[in-house]
């Protein structure tokens, strides 16, 4: 079992979690054309999306814009 | 005379920027931002709804028309706010950015100590930085004078729509300008905007008073017309107020022996 914390939620997986950025957005759901990402804090550029490796506890922050003032 | 508003370096023939908040769906955003006659438009950075990924507002938004202005909203200090300046740039890949700090919900009044402090720090990191700030003339000129593009007074509290409760500070703030002053947050309607243009501003912010309108797209016009109405009654010049009567009509050839 390995865990991600996503956005404040830990999301558990039953082997292990994706294998990359990219991979967990696609598993997710979430087009990445429309995120930003910080992993551990640190902000990802989309185009490393593919190439971030993720581990077990890594927390993970998927950002994009919405509607405001 | 017509000059145009300049913001560190990019020309604005409009001076109506449009918040994107509160609208019943994003084609009713798209078209008030449409009538609006806008160049630049604000958004927010939230967190992704894990159980709704599809929804994406920013496809509503042409960007070859329409300039992207990331606020900092939901920033309770500085630390918080150059975290969503960074992010908000990685995003967008352009560096323009409204600062906000609102420590309190309940009025949502920025924090002058901390907008400074985050305005040094993103002003160093290259960010064309627009402060929202109480209409503080003292804070004003410390802002431009650290580099900000703009400094942006409230006229009342964000979505109040009680208009220029704040009219003697920003009229201080406008005669010591040396950057463009955008009258922000509280404009409730037309005449509130005018009002700010009429004054010397060199442009408003709205959201709300055209988001929640019965009709947005409508209300969206008025303000379009109202701003430039301003605009142009500022630039010809008020023609002043007397304290009695001043007749309109000559005061002699009467009818009468």
């Amino acid at each position: 079992m390995a865990v991600l914390k996503i956005n404040g939620e830990d999301k558990i997986f039953e082997n292990a979690v994706p294998s990359t950025l990219k991979a967990l957005l696609e598993l997710l759901k979430v087009d990445e054309a429309t995120v930003v990402a910080e992993v551990n804090g640190q902000i990802i550029p989309r185009n490393s999306f593919y190439n971030t490796i993720l581990k077990d506890g890594h927390k993970i922050e998927l950002i994009r814009f919405v509607g405001g003032g | 005379m017509k000059d145009k508003l300049i913001i560190a370096g990019k020309e604005f023939s409009s001076r109506l920027f449009i918040g994107t908040g509160k609208y019943s769906s994003n084609k009713i955003m798209a078209q008030s931002i449409e009538a609006s006659g806008t160049e630049m438009v604000t958004v927010a950075l939230r967190r992704v709804d894990i159980q709704n990924p599809q929804d994406n507002m920013l496809a509503a938004i042409d960007r070859q028309k329409y300039l992207l202005l990331p606020n900092t909203s939901g920033a309770r200090n500085a630390d918080e706010a150059v975290r969503l300046a960074r992010l908000a740039r990685a995003a967008t890949e352009i560096n323009w950015l409204k600062l906000e700090v609102t420590p309190d919900p309940y009025y949502l009044l920025p924090d002058p100590i901390e907008t400074l402090k985050a305005a040094e720090i993103l002003v160093k990191e290259g960010f064309v930085v627009l402060p929202y700030i109480n209409a503080d003339p003292v804070l004003a000129k410390k802002l431009q004078d650290i580099g900000t593009a703009t400094v942006m007074p409230l006229a009342s509290p964000i979505g109040s729509n009680q208009g220029l409760k704040t009219k003697s500070a920003i009229e201080i703030i406008i005669s010591q300008a040396t950057v463009p002053v955008v009258v922000d947050a509280g404009i409730g309607m037309p005449s509130h905007a005018a009002e700010a243009m009429e004054m010397g501003a060199d442009a408003v912010l709205v959201n709300t008073a055209i988001a929640t309108a019965n009709d947005p797209i409508k209300m969206a016009q008025a303000f379009k017309k109202a701003v430039q109405a301003g605009k142009e009654a500022f630039e010809a010049g008020s023609a002043g107020i007397k304290n009695q009567a001043d007749a309109s009509s000559p005061l002699t050839g009467f009818l009468r022996d």
